[in-house]
């Protein structure tokens, strides 16, 4: 199991009549992107606009940011499972269109008992130097939706518009050689030659089950995750399409881009590649909705850990709002009983900015904690020339000048390891 | 600057234990360790007045020596107001925390103190003061003056505080965010890997510890007790009157269930970001057990279950404003009556 990683770097995008990439400079074709997403029912119009960093520009509320990659002929489907037939992700060469991202604008808020806004995309001031989305070129898509649509309906086309239209992008310039060739080092529980080096395994929840997932909802290889236990990943597959953010949880922190360069995943290749550790892999889990589930999730994903993967620590990561905080911290006390080291991470729930209200576990044995920050900061954001948003409420909303909250900057705050945005104790 | 000092008898140089139930004397200037702690400030900077007072004065009489601290420094301004080093002193730390939180909040003027870490006005005032860590020996006096030096001419000029390490006092339990170089993913690792070869790391969140909630005596015949429904699970009536927040509540209410046997789909609504609603909106009895109560009530089981129920949203609710609401919840269960609360959560 390998993934090469073609990449083609991006410096600017542009509308025109048809799409190619020369040098860095990517053509954007949108009446056939408009003509690729209209071949879903539930859409019934779409706008594109393209933002560069430095601009004088707002967007929102991001559903999702997606990087544009596609996987080369005969490598497997893109997004196996949600585009195509579940074939394994993670094989063979995917072409990426590094510095470009597609994101996706909603015509509805995530949740309006926390913001009215959603999360935004910040070209420039303050903003910029915590979120690594506002050094990307972005292809905003703002998908319209028919009227009458369940919330879900109307989300699950905004997913499947947004990693549709990445695919296409990134079709369009695999025929340009790229400028560089990624392959990761060999990975693996039996993986050879690393005798001695600490085995490290990564265990991150896709998914929280506080909400139990529509149907045909697409989270791991286009499934659900009814009835799922937890599942041994290989690293290249939460890097290839096998993962995507569940429908409702777009205010968590959690985007497809960053399942593509999962900092915690990406940060085991490097010393792994360093030798300065031996990745012996991944598990996907969920978080339990109840006790039962919660019993059944923690001890397989600690038993997958302990016996198929043998590792000597791990580092672990959470999905969601408050409650995964006990599946993750249960999980980690189980491992640690099995003699394996743990380091966790959790996104700020201290509303009151009290250490006492910033933690949902009490376990002893969970010792070494990472702490995402978010809650405590505000930005003041100046009117700015440009508001791109899906509907003409949502553009005046988003006029400024205007207070934010740091956490609903697209990417500041981030459950998959990209946060610098910390919480120091005081 | 202008500081104002306090000290004990003892290290106000009045004398030891047997002075402890001396009042509160004013010196003009400074006495013991403020002159000390004046020759380590700026040649602008003075101690205008000593606070002295016996330590068993000081703590059975808190009331009325704040009242006398406050009037004093109400007349003569200053810009800074200093206690101790207390070191291990307990009557001592205890006066001065609540001194400094007083001058503190009443007047808007910073306040700096010093004791060790056993002492206990540490854990009675520091989540609401700066108290350097002054350890339990006198010898460190210089050192233990410097910090509260340093630290007291920052928050005059309102420079940024460091974290409890960098400044030397006790962590306050607050929170401050902060960007930093390493992403969390890369400071991930390099905690797990340091915790894996025996190498000190520090966890960016310390363990949090709670004083265990007593267990009330058992109801000691429910068949006669009078019961109560509370949930944090977000259940009011259509329209949500009370206008209770789907996050964070700050309000809760209380709803009448008189005569009913049973809470009906179409009555009321969820407001609960947290968790899958539906189920309870299909039927408000699976958070609110109205009926299988009403069924006890007639069997006697339970006394009687009282005539409203009471409701709030407990989705991300920080202890401050969940500790509020419990108060306010426990005033109306004890006025009516109520001898057992059954409380469902989501």
């Amino acid at each position: 199991m390998q993934l090469a990683l073609a990449n083609h770097p991006i410096k600017e995008l542009k509308f025109g009549e048809s799409a190619r990439l020369a040098g860095t400079t990517l053509t954007v074709d949108a009446t056939e992107l408009r003509r690729l997403v209209l071949a879903d029912p539930s859409i019934s119009g779409i706008d594109f606009e393209i933002v560069h960093p430095g601009e004088r520009c707002r967007a929102g509320p991001i559903f999702d940011v997606i990087e544009p990659r596609a996987k080369a002929p005969g490598a497997g489907a893109n997004f196996p499972g949600i585009l195509g037939t579940p074939t394994t992700a993670g094989l063979g060469t995917t072409h990426v269109l590094t510095g470009a991202a597609v994101s996706v604008l909603a015509e509805i808020s995530p949740d309006l008992t926390r913001s009215a806004t959603g999360r935004l995309l910040e070209m420039s001031g303050a903003p910029v130097s915590a979120s690594d989305y506002a050094t990307l070129r972005h292809l905003l898509v703002i998908p319209h939706t028919q009227p009458g649509l369940s919330r879900q309906a109307i989300e699950r086309a905004y997913r499947i518009a947004g990693i549709r239209i990445a695919v296409a992008l990134a079709q369009s310039a695999m025929t340009q050689p790229s400028e560089s060739l990624h392959r990761f080092d060999p990975v693996g529980p039996a993986q050879g030659g690393r005798e001695g080096l600490p085995r490290i395994a990564y265990v991150g929840q896709i998914f929280s089950r506080q909400r139990k997932p529509e149907v045909d909802e697409p989270i791991l290889y286009g499934a659900n995750t009814d009835g799922m236990l937890p599942v041994m990943l290989h690293p290249d597959e939460w890097l290839d399409g096998a993962v995507v953010p569940s429908l409702h949880s777009w205010f968590g922190g959690t985007e497809t881009y960053f399942y593509q360069n999962h900092p915690i995943i990406l940060d085991l290749y490097r010393r792994h590649h360093a030798r300065e550790i031996n990745f012996v892999g991944t598990i996907a889990t969920i978080a339990g909705a109840d006790n039962f589930d919660r019993e059944r999730h923690c001890r397989a994903a600690a038993n997958l850990v302990k016996w198929n993967l043998n590792a000597d620590g791990a580092v672990m990561s959470k999905y969601g709002g408050g409650l995964p905080h006990a599946d993750l911290a249960e999980t980690a006390r189980l491992l640690e009983t099995m003699e394996i080291r743990t380091a966790v991470m959790v996104s700020d729930v201290s509303r009151d900015r009290r250490v006492e209200s910033a933690l949902l576990f009490n376990v002893p044995e969970v010792d070494a904690i990472v702490y995402n920050g978010g809650n405590g900061t505000q930005w003041e954001l100046p009117k700015v020339e440009r508001v791109i948003a899906a509907t003409a409420d949502f553009e005046k909303l988003l006029a400024g000048p205007m207070t934010i909250d740091a956490n609903n900057i697209v990417g500041v705050t981030n459950q998959q390891g990209a946060s610098r945005m910390r919480a120091m104790v005081y | 600057m202008r500081i104002a000092h306090y000290l004990n008898q003892f290290f106000g140089g009045i004398g030891a234990e047997e002075h402890a139930g001396k009042g509160l004397t004013i010196r003009d200037g400074a006495v013991g360790p403020g002159k000390l702690f004046e020759s380590l400030l700026g040649a602008n900077d003075q101690v205008v007045f000593t606070f002295i007072c016996g330590d068993n004065y000081a703590v059975e009489n808190q009331a009325e020596l704040t009242a006398a601290v406050l009037e004093k420094l109400r007349a003569k301004k200053v810009d800074l107001f200093v206690a101790g080093p207390c070191f291990e002193a307990g009557r001592y730390g205890m006066a001065a925390g609540a001194l400094c939180r007083a001058v503190q909040s009443e007047l808007g003027i910073p306040a700096v103190a010093a004791m060790s870490e056993g002492n206990p006005g540490v854990d009675l005032h520091r989540d609401a003061l700066y108290i350097i860590d002054s350890g339990s020996s006198t010898v460190k006096m210089r050192e233990v003056l410097a910090k509260m030096a340093k630290l007291g001419r920052k928050l005059i000029v309102g420079d940024a505080i460091g974290v409890a390490a960098e400044e030397g006092y006790f962590r306050r339990g607050w929170l401050r965010d902060q960007l930093v170089e390493k992403t969390a993913a890369t400071r991930l690792v390099d905690m797990l890997l340091a915790k894996m070869r025996g190498e000190p790391f520090e966890s960016e969140m310390p363990p949090t510890a709670f004083v265990p909630v007593p267990i009330p005596a058992a109801v000691k015949d429910m068949s006669k007790a009078k019961v109560m429904l509370i949930t944090d699970g977000g259940l009011v009536p259509k329209g949500n009157p009370d206008r209770i927040e789907g996050t964070a509540a700050t309000r809760w209410g209380s709803y009448n269930i008189k005569g009913r046997d049973d809470l009906r789909a179409e009555d009321y609504e969820v407001s609960h970001g947290g968790y899958d609603t539906r189920f309870v909106e299909e039927d408000p009895d699976r958070l609110v057990p109205l009926d299988a109560l009403r069924e006890m009530e007639k069997n006697g089981v339970i006394g009687k279950l009282h005539d409203e129920f009471l409701s709030t949203c407990g989705r991300s609710n920080p202890l401050s404003n969940t500790r509020r609401l419990g108060r306010e919840m426990l005033k109306k269960v004890k006025q009516e009556g109520v001898d057992a609360v059954i409380l469902t959560s989501t």
